[in-house]
């Protein structure tokens, strides 16, 4: 006979309260100490914790999860991001290029300039090289799937 | 595992030391969003995404370590993590590589 079918007895409710940690320390021992003697309460606990395991493996996702999803679909929230950045990249790169520009427009000396000139010229092939080595070992990277 | 032995079998051997390394960072573009995740609050699943690849990654590293080694668990499984840049992970993984009879 199923539990659906009957009342559970006291020693399936104690399995239970056991498996989802909710008796007190003194019950919990008492209870641990009946498990080696009693084949029948060791086949319940254990029974009782591979539903638990099935249980959180058939759980549904986080409904956040969810609603992550919906919002990251929407024309507001994901274009609105997907913009944002873009123009945050677009005002950066033409703001460096300014400044470039400006530099050599100003009225400072050839060597200040060369030199100034050098430290951003490192500093964008540093970027550039960084940014083609990203690039190409991006298809290889396996864990970039990984959810949390 | 995080156990210290391995329930039901016996270690036969004690191959020492394993463990895997690693930092990863996202892209600026994402930092910026966690910034303002800061301003507005909630989960800043930027950062939850970045620490998950560098776990997954230095399991692996251990794993590969430990597999290189003959070994058929690993025992005592611990994580440690630690900031070496803004808005980058470093999570390092150890634990003892043993074999089982």
């Amino acid at each position: 006979m199923s539990l659906q079918e009957r009342e559970p007895t006291r020693d399936e409710l104690l399995a239970m309260a056991y498996v989802d940690g909710e008796l007190s320390d003194e019950a919990r021992r008492d209870f641990e100490a009946r498990l080696p003697d009693e084949p029948f309460l060791n086949r319940e606990v254990s029974e009782l914790k591979k539903l638990a395991t099935l249980a959180r493996r058939v759980a549904p996702p986080e409904p956040m999860d969810h609603e992550w999803k919906r919002l990251e679909g929407e024309l507001l929230y994901g274009g609105g991001s997907r913009l944002g950045l873009f123009l945050i990249a677009i005002g950066v790169l033409g703001g460096s290029a300014f400044l470039f520009l400006e530099l050599f427009r100003s009225s400072l000396g050839t060597g200040p300039k060369v030199l100034v000139g050098i430290l951003l010229s490192g500093v964008c092939l540093l970027f550039l090289t960084t940014l083609r080595g990203r690039l190409k070992t991006l298809p290889y990277d396996p864990y970039t799937e990984v959810k949390r | 595992m995080t156990l210290m032995e391995v329930p039901g079998r016996k270690i036969s051997e004690n191959l020492g030391l394993v463990y895997g390394s690693c930092v990863r960072a996202r892209h600026l573009g994402k930092d910026i969003t966690a910034l303002f995740k800061n301003v507005v609050g909630g989960e800043v699943r930027e950062y939850t995404k970045l620490l998950a690849e560098s776990r997954e990654q230095a399991i692996d590293r251990m794993i590969d370590e430990a597999t290189g080694r003959g070994a058929d668990a690993i025992v005592g499984l611990r994580f440690s993590a630690s900031e070496i840049a803004s808005g980058a992970a470093e999570i390092l993984v150890y634990g003892t590589a043993v074999r089982l009879k």
